[in-house]
């Protein structure tokens, strides 16, 4: 079991869609905890990707890559997971997308992706998504976080608009949210009334875990 | 008289002008437009904002077509309404009728000497282009080929509007940056600058794809880049240790252009708080460290880049 984690969190490490696919299958075949693969195999990957990113010895290419391997893995897993009944915590769910009069998907993407990796549930809006439709999606998928990106100082204002429009329908205490993007910081985060901050994929990880206590 | 860009940054330090996109939100540009809308909604200002760059004192002005790669263009609501040769073409024409202010028998494809600079000074105009705002794999689907054909379509109009060089910049990625050189090198002869943007991690300078200045020299000297350098992403305090970084690596002269110090937020606007002499004592230091030619990126105005040709004058 020990060396069937190691390969997993590799095959991630790695950016092996193929072997983390594989591994995925023969966890099933022979019946192996779940959990305990997801947890200690490819997410354990997942995580030491992100730290690597952030010491800047892994960059871009080998993140998505390691993202999707896990990806890979997951599609997988999930299923089976589902289907065992498994007690698996609820995973968060977070409605995320650029606001309105913004293009830049990117950063926003790649955010999607690695949240994605780590179990959260994910419903991308793309770009230039106008505040209410943040609400209406968070509502109808009753979301535990919205995630809103920002790449320009003149749409950041935007991300104020969908606190506002949560408080308007008094979700404001169920729905955390999160803010990003280049322009963006703590402070600007903390003058909207937003939960929280995060500079990049893995950090916004983090937070997302924090603010949600899942994922 | 005319001369090459190649002959002219032999044996001198050369200015270039600063940043467009703060420029054209201060002078209005809304929510939904991109600033190669501009080139032709309002022609009077681009020239304005040209002018104001010459007359600063730079060298080198950037026409502005930044994002005007038919693959960038129609990645916004905007830009799929415009025509990408036209707005290379046009972006040309406004820098040079901003350069005829200063030299009224300017002839394209020429540096122009001019009367107002001392010390033999010429004014050149770069054909901008930027990425195509998509990635290759495994980040995105972007090939090779559909790369180069958008910066042939680009480099074709810039080089028709008469631009005497090209600046490829704030390439993330050098497999783009190369497609972008060979289609300049496939449409003309004129000098071409290859800018990527860098990042400062724990370890040094890299790209977002984890390219290191070394590697950019090498690849882009052996495409046939004429100058070479980084702009945007890094601010001036560090400029001067990148600038060392490239100097190791490289015989072709060096451009450097960094951002503005970083932007704070007042009352939801971003505000620069770094004065232009702050910037100018920076890239001081970076034309020290081995630049060639120096400018700004993000957050720079021609206050900016009037503080550095006064401090590069009092050189000499």
């Amino acid at each position: 079991m020990r060396e069937h984690l190691k390969s997993c969190a590799q095959a991630v490490l790695d950016g092996e869609s193929e072997i983390a696919e594989e591994l995925a299958r023969l966890t099933l075949e022979k019946k192996m905890d779940l959990l305990e693969v997801i947890e200690n195999g490819f997410v354990a990957g997942i995580r030491e990707v992100g730290k690597l990113w952030e010491e800047g010895i892994l960059f871009l290419p080998e993140l998505v890559m390691g993202a999707e391997a896990m990806k890979a893995a997951m599609e997988l897993l999930q299923p089976a997971l589902e289907t065992e009944g498994s007690d698996r915590e609820k995973v968060g769910h977070v409605v995320i997308g650029t606001i309105e009069g913004d293009i830049h998907d990117i950063g926003k993407t790649l955010v999607a992706t690695m949240l994605s990796a780590n179990g959260f549930k994910i419903t991308d809006l793309g770009a230039d998504v106008p505040a209410v439709r943040f609400v209406d999606e968070a509502e109808k998928n009753d979301a535990d976080c919205i995630a809103i990106s920002a790449l320009l100082t003149t749409t950041m204002p935007g991300q104020k608009k969908v606190i506002e429009e949560l408080d308007k329908r008094s979700m404001r205490s169920r729905v955390k949210v999160m803010v990003g993007g280049a322009p963006c910081d703590e402070k600007w985060a903390a003058e909207i009334g937003a939960d929280g901050y995060a500079g990049d994929a893995v950090a916004a990880v983090s937070l997302a875990r924090s603010l949600t206590g899942r994922g | 008289m005319s001369m090459d860009f190649r002959e002219y940054i032999k044996g001198r330090k050369v200015l270039f002008d600063g940043g467009m996109g703060s420029m054209l939100i201060a002078a209005g540009m809304g929510e939904k437009e991109i600033p190669e809308q501009w080139n032709s909604l309002y022609p009077g200002r681009l020239v304005d904002i040209h002018s104001a760059y010459f007359e600063a004192g730079a060298e080198v002005v950037q026409t502005n077509s930044f994002g005007g790669s038919g693959l960038k263009l129609s990645a916004s609501e905007a830009g799929r309404t415009l025509d990408p040769s036209e707005v290379n073409e046009t972006a040309v024409r406004l820098v040079r009728e901003a350069l005829a202010r200063f030299s009224p028998d300017a002839e394209a494809g020429s540096g122009e000497p001019d009367s107002s600079l001392d010390g033999g000074l010429r004014r050149f105009v770069a054909g901008d282009i930027g990425p195509s705002g998509e990635f290759f794999p495994p980040m995105g689907t972007l090939s090779a080929e559909k790369a180069k054909e958008t910066f042939l379509v680009q480099a074709a109009a810039l080089d028709r509007g008469g631009v005497d060089l090209f600046l490829i910049e704030t390439m993330y990625d050098i497999r783009e940056a190369v497609e972008a050189l060979r289609a300049v090198r496939e449409i003309s002869g004129k000098p071409v600058i290859v800018e990527l943007t860098f990042d400062r991690k724990p370890r040094g300078f890299f790209t977002l794809m984890g390219d290191t200045p070394e590697k950019a020299a090498e690849i882009l000297s052996s495409e046939g880049a004429d100058v070479i350098g980084a702009n945007c992403t890094i601010q001036s305090d560090v400029a001067a240790e990148l600038a060392g970084e490239f100097k190791k690596v490289t015989d072709l002269p060096i451009l450097i252009q960094p951002n503005a110090g970083k932007p704070e937020l007042s009352g939801g606007r971003a505000v620069y708080r770094q004065t232009p002499e702050e910037f100018a004592v920076d890239m001081e230091r970076v034309l020290d460290a081995g630049a060639d030619a120096v400018g700004g990126c993000c957050g720079t105005t021609p206050e900016f880049i009037r503080a550095l040709r006064l401090k590069m004058d009092s050189k000499g």
